[in-house]
């Protein structure tokens, strides 16, 4: 590509403003964790902390069975990133290549599950899942969050599977592959950054959520991470530096999924260049 | 596609309206005679205690490692476990709890929601139960215990209360060159008429009848009548418009600060200390976090501002109700009755948990030096409506009064219109 | 059907005055609580604010995400660290960026209003973001574009990844400059990725929650209510769960005909254009 002399400049200090602005707020939020007395936001705010401590992240980390919480959210969003990659590759597969009765018929329901607020028929979902045993439970919690997650990540998946090229089906058709040997052997390793990005959000998905796991997990032993964060506001004063210690620690683990499957964005497009 | 993603609605909506037609639920039995839950009863077994403290705080760990063992040390072999929940979710946990009918054995619940939890049929009614139930009631403070009541009886007993009285600092009326921190209404207004550019007299963090009911109380308003039955002549009578017309006056005057229609992360805590604002009205959690944070500054209490209905407070604070569905109602009652006896009461206080009885106002003042202005203020303080109802009331208390703030109503039509809004709420009970 | 019972079920609670507890009885109302809405000052007040926030999100949050995505999918010097500063805002809890943004837009001295007055010198006074409808609104929309456009760019990326590189390089020999290549080559290379973050963002939109509740919780004078903290608020708060349902199929019929639409006007030109 013609490249005019100045534009990598210009393309890198515009990234790096941009790149400023997402990250300034942070940057609050992180001097803040590092501030002591924090239950009175200082104004105007500190971008530097103004007198440094860690005792925020000692408390964060060793009060209330942090631990423990990290734990817990590491495995529901695991369990969950897995189901939901699985089962929804195989349903945006169904989608994208096949013609069936009603095709339309379920994926509009499918959609339509994304459009209803979910804040409403948490009680219905509520009693349902005490019916299904599923109330204080961390596999009821990677059960609900991967049936939450399959429409998303079908509709995500869907439209890179229908964008595989029909010559490639057809040659494989040709060579006498059945769909399995398709699926596994053609749309997977074609759709790799797509399904790294399903497991990215999938996993995301699950560390994140709160109102749900606030719903149906009682026991402190079960609780995952947002919900340990929540404990750490009280009824009048919160101690923010506390709060924001604790969510700094908790982005940890979804930066390092996501600079993960940056690798697999990166062979998607060695695939596609192979092409 | 587009034909069958029409259908789908009206296809949904016939097999909804196929399932119902007819009323559903009410399988209540009438409320056969409620279990008699005597003092001193042989308990056993276990049971779950739901509660809000915050876990940055001291009184979970003096929750779960002085008071719950103790109570388990006078009667051996039993175990109540604690479950923190998140205060600012606990209206939602319960709710959705109640429609399936998974309550804990006891919670400690906002005050507030106490009457619409024994609406709902949730709750036992302890002045049936408890033989003793009038023991505990006398020691308490008339305004919490208050809280407790729906229709005949009370379903509660308060665990924990406060109020809110006048919070500023010697450093602040300096820079605002007063003398004293104002004592009445009057005072207040002319203070804050006339105090210097970029600093307040006072500062209000909100609309609702947490902050605005003691304005009105203190100047001999009201919003409903003793028995909850009409807002009518009380929200829009002449004493209450009186107290929020000056509140509106100091606002479009820029007295004011806007803070009052929201628009802060800090709430009034960052102005009192740096001088910004003179006083606040504010409850006992704020002196530690304010000494806290501002060593230098030397922070003081004062009652709330007086009128002509006195100094009023407005009581908040946490009763304690058993659930009618709990399968342990003796030992939930027992541990009822140790969480407000004297030795837990203390070790709740020396980490902050004022108690709701004043026959222990002495015990507590010793505790701590600043509590003994919120006492004095909790002996007159009154609580908000004490009805189901009040959620809704609150909206619409503070819906109308913004409007009057904004400037698109007046005072007396935004509060006549709230009364006109409220009334049909009560009546409804 | 996790999703597909507790769907019918609310259905069903929304032709009911109903009560939360299965004890008590409940109310066969019929079309009573959809009635209401529809003549709900309160209900429209929060449809309108949606809308505004929809106009004011998804058309920058797409664009800015789509534009930063294709300067970071060239190469370039620390192209992976930057991917992770954009992609911070979307994994950071929305309880915490909310009340952290509340806090950025406080009046006095805040972060926005130092750096609007102080810094660039736009204005002398402070504005009262909080305080008011339409002031509030945008920041809250600037909490939502700050939020989603890492999520956009994310998306997009693993989009553009799939776009083949000779089609450029086939552009870039019939003379096209980059804004030609952007519009005919990669545009057209991820409609249906376009289509499926177009569709999802406006879904978002109607359904905007956490930011709104935290921020100015529908006030001042529910000037800012959006339709899930009303419906919240109904549902919950005031324990009206019949209404709460039916508000919120309102609200879904809405969404779906939206959808529908876009479905119609961009996902055809999927067929044309390849």
């Amino acid at each position: 590509m013609r490249a005019h002399p100045g534009w990598a400049v210009v393309r890198f200090i515009v990234v790096a403003v941009g790149a400023v602005f997402m990250i300034a707020p942070f940057l609050i939020m992180i001097s803040t964790s590092l501030e002591p007395n924090t239950s009175i936001l200082p104004s105007p705010p500190h971008f530097f902390p103004q007198e440094v401590t860690l005792d925020n992240y000692v408390r964060a980390i060793t009060e209330n069975n942090f631990g423990g919480y990290f734990l817990n959210s590491l495995f529901v969003s695991v369990a969950t990133t897995v189901a939901t990659v699985a089962i929804s590759a195989m349903t945006a597969f169904a989608f994208a290549r096949f013609d069936f009765r009603f095709k339309n018929v379920v994926f509009s329901l499918l959609l339509a599950g994304l459009m209803i607020p979910g804040i409403v028929i948490i009680v219905p979902q509520f009693i349902l899942a005490k019916n299904l045993g599923m109330v204080d439970s961390l596999w009821g919690l990677v059960f609900f969050y991967t049936a939450g997650q399959i429409a998303f990540t079908t509709f995500l998946l869907r439209a890179f599977f229908e964008r595989v090229p029909h010559e490639l089906d057809e040659a494989m058709t040709v060579d006498g592959a059945g769909i399995v040997r398709k699926f596994v052997g053609l749309y997977i390793p074609l759709a790799r950054p797509a399904l790294a990005t399903a497991a990215v959000f999938s996993f995301l998905g699950g560390w994140d959520e709160y109102v749900w796991a606030l719903t149906v997990i009682t026991d402190p032993l079960k609780r995952t991470l947002p919900l340990g964060i929540a404990a750490f506001q009280g009824a009048h004063t919160t101690a923010w530096g506390l709060v924001f210690a604790a969510s700094v620690v908790a982005v940890l683990p979804v930066v390092i999924v996501y600079v993960a499957g940056q690798k697999h964005f990166i062979a998607g497009i060695a695939a596609g260049a192979v092409k | 596609m587009k034909r069958t993603a029409v259908l789908l609605p009206a296809v949904a909506l016939a097999i909804a309206m196929g399932l119902s037609g007819c009323d559903i639920g009410g399988s209540a039995a009438p409320a056969a005679d409620v279990e008699q839950l005597a003092p001193g009863a042989d308990v056993t077994g276990s049971i779950i205690f739901w509660h809000g403290y915050g876990e940055d705080g001291a009184e979970v760990k003096t929750l779960t490692d002085v008071v719950i063992p103790a109570f388990e040390k006078l009667h051996p072999g039993v175990t109540v476990t604690p479950v923190q929940i998140p205060p600012g979710d606990m209206h939602q946990k319960l709710v959705t709890a109640a429609a399936a009918g998974s309550l804990p054995d006891i919670i400690r619940a906002d005050i507030v929601t106490v009457p619409e939890l024994a609406k709902l049929g949730t709750l036992v009614p302890l002045s049936q139960a408890m033989p003793d139930f009038q023991d505990f009631a006398d020691t308490m403070y008339p305004g919490p215990l208050e809280t407790n009541r729906y229709g005949d009886d009370y379903w509660g007993l308060p665990l924990d209360t406060n109020t809110k009285v006048v919070i500023y600092s010697e450093q602040g009326l300096e820079a605002d060159g007063l003398d004293a921190v104002p004592a009445t209404l009057d005072e207040l207004k002319d203070a804050a008429e006339n105090s210097k550019d970029g600093t307040y007299a006072f500062a209000e963090g909100g609309a609702g009848g947490w902050n605005l009911l003691p304005y009105i109380w203190s100047n001999g308003g009201d919003i409903t009548d003793p028995d909850y039955t009409t807002a009518d002549g009380y929200l829009n009578g002449p004493k209450s418009v009186e107290a929020i017309q000056m509140l509106v006056d100091l606002y479009k005057d820029g007295k004011l600060p806007g803070i009052i229609l929201g628009g802060t992360g800090t709430g009034t805590w960052d102005g009192v200390p740096s001088g910004e604002y003179v006083s606040m009205v504010d409850g006992p959690w704020a002196m530690p976090v304010l000494q806290g944070a501002h060593p230098e500054v030397d922070f003081k209490t004062a009652p709330m501002f007086s009128g002509d209905g006195g100094s009023i407070g407005v009581v908040g604070g946490e009763d304690l109700v058993l659930t009618s569905q709990s399968e342990n109602k003796p030992l939930a009652a027992e541990f009822l009755r140790y969480m407000l006896s004297k030795d837990a009461q203390l070790a709740m206080g020396e980490v902050g948990q004022l108690s709701a009885q004043s026959t222990l106002a002495d015990d507590m003042s010793n505790l701590q030096p600043y509590y003994a202005d919120f006492l004095t203020q909790l002996e007159t303080a009154k609580p908000r409506p004490v009805t189901p109802q009040w959620a809704k009331i609150d909206d619409i208390f503070a819906k109308q009064i913004q409007l009057a703030f904004q400037g698109t109503i007046s005072v007396q039509d935004a509060l006549d219109e709230a009364v006109a809004q409220i009334d049909p709420l009560l009546a409804q009970g | 059907m996790t999703t597909g019972y507790p769907l019918l079920r609310s259905l069903q609670i929304s032709f009911y005055n109903w009560s939360v507890v299965p004890t008590q009885v409940s109310k066969f109302i019929g079309l009573d609580n959809y009635i209401r809405a529809l003549g709900d000052e309160q209900f429209w007040t929060g449809m309108v604010n949606a809308a505004v926030y929809l106009l004011l999100t998804v058309p920058a949050t797409v664009a800015i995400g789509l534009f930063f995505a294709t300067l970071l999918h060239a190469r370039m010097p620390a192209r992976a660290l930057f991917r992770v500063l954009f992609y911070i805002p979307v994994v950071t809890s929305w309880v915490v960026v909310s009340l952290l943004f509340k806090y950025l837009f406080t009046t006095n001295d805040g972060a926005v209003n130092w750096f609007l007055t102080d810094f660039l010198h736009l204005t002398s006074e402070s504005i009262p973001w909080l305080e008011q409808r339409w002031t509030a609104l945008i920041a809250i929309s600037a909490l939502g574009v700050w939020k989603s456009v890492g999520w956009c760019l994310v998306v997009f990326l693993a989009a553009l990844s799939g776009v083949r590189e000779e089609l450029y390089e086939a552009a870039a020999l019939d003379g096209a400059n980059a804004w030609q290549r952007f519009l005919h080559v990669t545009v057209p290379g991820i409609r249906g990725t376009l289509l499926f973050v177009l569709v999802l963002q406006v879904i978002g939109a109607f359904n905007v929650f956490p930011s709104v509740l935290l921020m100015t919780n529908g006030g001042p004078a529910g000037s800012t209510e959006v339709p899930l903290t009303y419906m919240y608020k109904q549902a919950f708060s005031f324990l009206d769960f019949g209404y709460g349902s039916a508000m919120s199929f309102i609200l879904a019929i809405f969404i779906f005909v939206i959808s529908f639409l876009q479905f119609r006007f961009f996902g055809e030109k999927k067929e044309v254009g390849s």
